[in-house]
Order: C-alpha cells, then sequence, then structure tokens
C-alpha cells in the first residue's frame, strides 16, 4: 500500500489543476517500511510528450535526473509517479500499462472540470502485461 | 571511472547497490563493464539485437546520450552515468 502525505497531495492537486485539461505527470518521492510506501514529495514535472496532451503525458527525463538527485540528497527514493486523466476515470490504460515499469507504484488522478475527484494507484507486473490495483490512502478534504 | 545510478526497479539485479562505479572510455564500455559485473541487468537494459531498450533513457551527467554520440559516447573520470526508466501513458 501507499500512503501519500499532505505535501505531496498538494503538489499533485495543484499540478493536476494547472494542467487541466491537459494530463499533468509527476514523481513521487518518499520510503518504504514493512511493504508500507509513504510518498513524502511530489514533484511536479513537465509533460514532454510531443502531441495532443489532453490523452497523453511523457515525464521529461531531465525532471527524473533533479527528482533522483534530491531523494538522494534526502535519504529517500523513487517510490513512483503520477499523472492525470482529465474529464476521465482513474483507471490504468494499455498505454500506461506499456509505458510504465515495475515496482513502482503508478497513481492516477481522475479530474474534471478542473477538480480532482478520484485517484487510484497501480503497479505493473514484471512483463508488462497487466496491473495490479494497489492500496492509497490520501488527505481527504 | 565513471559513477552509474541505479534506478530502484534494477538495483535487486546489483545487489542492492543504488551507485556503481565501472571504467570506460564510453558509454557502451561502461555499460558494458556493468552488465559483465552484474549480468542480470544486460536483459533489462537490452533487447535481443544487442540494441539498448527504447525505454531506457542514458544520462552522461545532464545529456541524453541519444542527442550526443549514443553509446560512442565519451566518458571522463568523474562523469555520472544515469540510468533513467522512460515512463509514459495516457488514455
Amino acid at each position: 500500500m501507499i500512503e501519500l502525505s499532505p505535501a505531496a497531495w498538494a503538489v499533485m492537486v495543484e499540478h493536476a489543476q494547472n494542467c487541466y485539461p491537459n494530463e499533468c505527470c509527476g514523481i513521487l518521492i518518499g520510503s518504504e517500511s514493512d511493504g508500507k510506501r509513504l510518498a513524502i514529495l511530489a514533484v511536479a514535472c513537465r509533460n514532454a510528450y510531443d502531441g495532443e496532451q489532453k490523452d497523453r503525458f511523457e515525464i521529461d527525463p531531465r525532471d527524473q535526473i533533479a527528482a533522483e538527485r534530491k531523494s538522494r540528497e534526502l535519504s529517500l527514493g523513487v517510490l513512483g509517479f503520477f499523472h492525470s486523466h482529465p474529464d476521465e476515470a482513474a483507471y490504468f490504460s494499455q498505454t500506461d500499462l506499456k509505458n510504465h515499469w515495475p515496482f513502482y507504484s503508478n497513481v492516477v488522478m481522475s479530474v474534471r472540470a478542473r477538480e480532482v475527484k478520484d485517484a487510484k494507484c497501480f503497479r505493473v507486473d514484471v512483463d508488462q502485461t497487466a496491473s495490479t490495483e494497489e492500496e492509497l490512502t490520501w488527505p481527504k478534504s | 571511472m565513471a559513477k552509474i545510478l541505479i534506478p530502484t526497479p534494477l538495483r535487486q539485479f546489483t545487489g542492492g547497490a543504488d551507485i556503481i562505479e565501472a571504467s570506460g572510455a564510453s558509454v557502451g564500455e561502461v555499460l558494458a563493464a556493468l552488465t559483465t559485473a552484474h549480468p542480470d541487468l544486460k536483459k533489462n537494459l537490452y533487447n535481443d539485437e544487442g540494441k539498448l531498450r527504447s525505454f531506457v533513457n542514458i544520462y552522461v551527467n545532464d545529456e541524453d546520450i541519444r542527442y550526443l554520440s549514443k553509446e560512442a559516447t565519451s566518458i571522463a573520470a568523474g562523469d555520472t552515468v544515469s540510468i533513467i526508466p522512460s515512463i509514459a501513458g495516457g488514455r
């Protein structure tokens, strides 16, 4: 399971709202203990997808390098990633499945009319042929 | 010697190490040294044709090797080589 800290969630919501109606994306940094992950920080990233960004995203690798550096400085790790689905449900699509790595927690936010309505988290199996929903908790307002 | 930063999913193939030092004059040589020392990494970094997988980005310091000389990119002592998972998606 993974828990999002209030600080991480606030960054994710603001980024999703600012990017709407396009997809936003970012990185989750935190720690893991006894199989429970805590995302302490979320890093808002640039959507580097070269095309229509309403339904596609690609995390800018330069933002990943910076986040990786930051996580090491803080003695934390990159736990996963987040992105938004504007005016769609929080599900893990086939495109998501083919373009994510195993191990990571991948949070998908449903954003409707600029409001974050739902969030779910998924992990990809080692063959990238299936995803499993991971228990997710975040601060509810 | 170059420092190679290993992303979390691949640390299971390096005995948990997040940084590996390897020698070589080019990116290709450094990665060859890495996969020789940690053979299980090879299938995660290279396809069956021996080419770097498309969802693996390699950076030297802050530069993408695709925009340098790819695997022939020169490595100097103290350079940092980052293995960056390509993450993308959409509906």
